[in-house]
């Protein structure tokens, strides 16, 4: 009898064995501010998955963009970090030089090729790189029509100059602000017209050139031509574009996504709407670029790491790429993605959303997140230099007074915690814009990898105007 | 120990347990934290005053600490403000209710909302400008927010406006503890309404005054939520204060040790700030 039973149990079990699923991986990836409108996408990306993948169960977690970090790095402390994770590129920098973050470059090997140059270039801290790109923002130059005919305006700027000369004649033909620059991010302005901000080790913001850029925003600021809300403050983005909501603004640098909520919200305006390519800097680097990728950080089970890779590889590929880009208007990050006839091509009778999706792709392979990296308290250094170029500009303090200043205040930051090695790498910037440094001796062992490794104290991309956390 | 005593010790061991967890030892272990270099991320060493070296030596820290004390002129104006719509609303007038409410409504309303609506008020193209261009106040928009020597004093007002109406309920509630026959045999004697006011009413507040006055220091030295809403410490890092610097270094950038030190300054400041008050406040008599 007993001899039975056991019989029919493990006939049972051997019957059920085949539809039970047996999970064997688990692989965690966090996004930020997806939820809820992109849960149809990841809920997909994670059901075909599994489906493909037996063995493999897939979580996905959304959290606001805002407390990610603080999520991650106690999460990374306790020891259960999550496969992947969404971030940007000067948190990137931050989490890898504070070894968080695990270089990624054996996971890509298979791949490696389907992304853009550039975004991976963005990513490489060090000599390695540190992420999956996925997609980036790239500004366009949306500008109000009406208000271009009433200053005599009849083509989209072509340069800063062309900007900034515009911008005065909205301010003095019509009484209305023609440009709203992200001033809190004057760095990147300066990196994209080619100016340095560290040169050898030293801060270098207060050369000629430096004060000429200065004094033509000063002189557009004087005029009326600056929208003065928030100009100086860390996010002024939802500034600007309430203003150009409200048709008080004549241009707005903005990424695509912000052309669809003037659709939204503003339809006025948005009938009035144009839309051009922002213009590239003389270092042919296309403005408002802001890569977004999936990191790994520190922790994650080595032996996990394989699966990692080809779920990241998966997330990222050239089909989730080109779907989420599709649906979030932004720009992917894979090459045969970008370069599909969606981005390329605009339908016709398209308004200027649609446009400003072309318009954004004729950017994209020139975009770069322009951030300066591999500084200790950059934020803090770089609240100093706005506060000078704030004085500057608004007419308060003499524009080489104030950047002198500054510089004199970087410097000694900075001297405490690099060593002058060198003028550059000959040949690893074309920009002119990296330097060759030391760290410090005294600096924790940890940043050293940065010395002979990382590709300059800063890899220095990033953004002037525009440039914020736009999420889709 | 007595019956008496063990039996209050029981009662009150359920909140001490919970103030033992959740405030005394977070602010202990917090202020020891303040002298090491805690990271989350690396073994913590003790680094004796080096936190406070640095946040001495930082430019906007100092800013802050300054703009915090410039934040106790608004407890005079808060306080004195408080008390007179106190004994204003404390008459039976018609439709005094609605104005003590009116008064009230800023005190349950969210610090973003504030924000928001003190956003509208004050932006260059906002309320505040247009009122004051109609009236021809001014001759141009004034920049309340944008203003280095003007943004500081902008946020005060939000803050006092803020408080006003809790204030204003503390007063009431001890205006209407006040005995009538006092009044009455005051009325008798010949005095005043303004005698009457300072010689019984004030004297009888007296109490309330210190308590009303202790908090609104604390609440001034502690302001943060209002700059983070309408500036974000700018322009020129003119509204930073000392608690926003913490939030700021802590928060933002995960500067934990640089944080903890400013807050250990700031709880410091409040303490030594409200010992003061407490001995130049106190009631000379019972």
């Amino acid at each position: 009898m007993l001899t039975v039973l056991a019989g029919m149990a493990l006939a049972v079990h051997a019957a059920a064995a085949p539809v039970q699923k047996i999970v064997h991986q688990k692989i965690e990836f966090w996004t930020f501010s997806m939820k809820p409108k992109f849960t149809p996408y990841f809920d997909g990306i994670v059901r075909n998955y599994e489906a493909a993948n037996p063995g493999v169960k897939v979580e996905w977690v959304d959290f606001p963009w805002d407390i990610i970090q603080t999520k991650l790095v106690t999460r990374i402390v306790a020891g259960t970090p999550p496969a992947l994770v969404n971030l940007n590129v000067p948190w990137a920098d931050e989490f890898a030089r504070d070894g968080l973050l695990q270089p990624v470059d054996a996971l890509l090997a298979p791949e490696r090729g389907r992304y853009l140059p550039s975004t991976l270039q963005d990513l490489t801290f060090g000599g390695r790189t540190y992420g999956f790109p996925l997609y980036s923002n790239v500004a366009v130059i949306a500008y109000n029509k009406q208000i271009f005919q009433a200053a005599g305006i009849a083509r989209p700027p072509r340069s800063l100059d062309e900007q900034l000369a515009f911008a005065r004649q909205i301010a003095q033909r019509t009484g209305k602000a023609g440009l709203c620059p992200a001033l809190a991010k004057i760095d990147g302005l300066m990196m994209q017209q080619g100016l340095d901000v560290i040169r050898a080790g030293r801060a270098v913001f207060n050369s000629p050139a430096h004060v000429a850029l200065i004094r033509k925003l000063a002189d557009t600021y004087k005029v009326g031509g600056l929208l003065k809300d928030s100009l100086f403050a860390e996010d002024n983005f939802p500034a600007a574009i309430d203003a150009y909501k409200g048709g008080r603004l004549g241009m707005l640098l903005a990424p695509p996504t912000a052309v669809g909520r003037i659709a939204l919200d503003a339809k006025d305006v948005y009938a009035v709407t144009a839309v051009a390519p922002a213009p590239l800097g003389p270092t042919g680097i296309a403005d408002g670029g802001w890569l977004i990728h999936f990191g790994v950080p520190a922790g994650v089970d080595k032996a996990l790491l394989p699966a990692v890779g080809k779920f990241a590889r998966y997330l990222t590929n050239d089909a989730n790429q080109l779907a989420f880009a599709k649906a979030a208007s932004v720009f992917p990050a894979a090459a045969r993605a970008s370069a599909d006839p969606f981005f390329t091509t605009v339908p016709p009778g398209a308004g200027a959303a649609e446009k400003a999706v072309a318009a954004g792709a004729v950017s994209m392979p020139h975009s770069h997140t322009l951030y300066v990296a591999g500084v200790t308290d950059y934020d803090e250094l770089r609240r100093t230099l706005v506060k000078a170029v704030e004085a500057g500009v608004t007419g308060r303090q003499d524009i080489q007074q104030a950047l002198d200043q500054a510089v004199a205040i970087w410097n000694r930051k900075l001297a405490k915690q690099f060593s002058v090695v060198g003028q550059g790498v000959p040949g690893s910037d074309p920009s002119g814009l990296l330097g060759g440094f030391k760290e410090h001796r005294s600096l924790p062992e940890k940043r050293c990898w940065l010395a002979s490794q990382h590709s300059s104290l800063t890899p220095v991309f990033g953004s002037g105007f525009g440039n914020t956390m736009v999420t889709p | 120990m007595s019956r008496t005593t063990l039996t209050a010790w029981l009662f009150l061991a359920p909140a001490l347990v919970l103030l033992a967890v959740f405030s005394f030892w977070p602010v202990g272990f917090g202020s020891y934290l303040a002298f090491t270099d805690y990271s989350l991320i690396r073994p913590t060493h003790w680094v004796g005053l080096d936190n406070f070296r640095y946040i001495f030596g930082n430019e906007m820290f100092v800013t802050g600490l300054v703009n915090s004390v410039l934040f106790l002129l608004m407890v005079p104006c808060v306080q004195v403000g408080a008390l007179a719509l106190a004994v204003l609303v404390n008459n039976q007038l018609p439709g005094i209710r609605l104005f003590r409410a009116a008064f009230y409504v800023p005190v349950v309303t969210t610090v973003s909302v504030v924000g928001i609506m003190w956003g509208f008020m004050f932006h260059e193209q906002g309320t505040l400008n247009y009122v004051l261009l109609l009236m021809r106040a001014v001759d141009a928009p004034v920049g309340w927010l944008s203003h280095d020597g003007i943004a500081l004093f902008a946020i005060m007002f939000v803050t006092m406006w803020r408080g006003l109406g809790w204030y204003m309920v503390m007063y009431l509630a001890a205006l209407q503890t006040v005995p009538a026959d006092m009044q009455e045999a005051a009325i008798l004697d010949g005095a005043n309404r303004w005698q009457r006011f300072w010689k019984i009413t004030v004297p009888m507040l007296r109490p309330t005054i210190a308590v009303c006055t202790i908090l609104s220091v604390l609440a001034a030295l502690k302001a943060y939520q209002e700059v983070d809403v309408l500036t974000q410490g700018g322009p020129m890092n003119s509204t930073f204060t000392a608690l926003y610097y913490a939030y700021d270094q802590g928060l933002k950038h995960l500067k934990l040790p640089r944080a903890l030190a400013a807050s250990f300054v700031v709880s410091l400041l409040c303490i030594g700030v409200a010992l003061c008050c407490l001995r130049w406040l106190k009631p000379k008599h019972r």
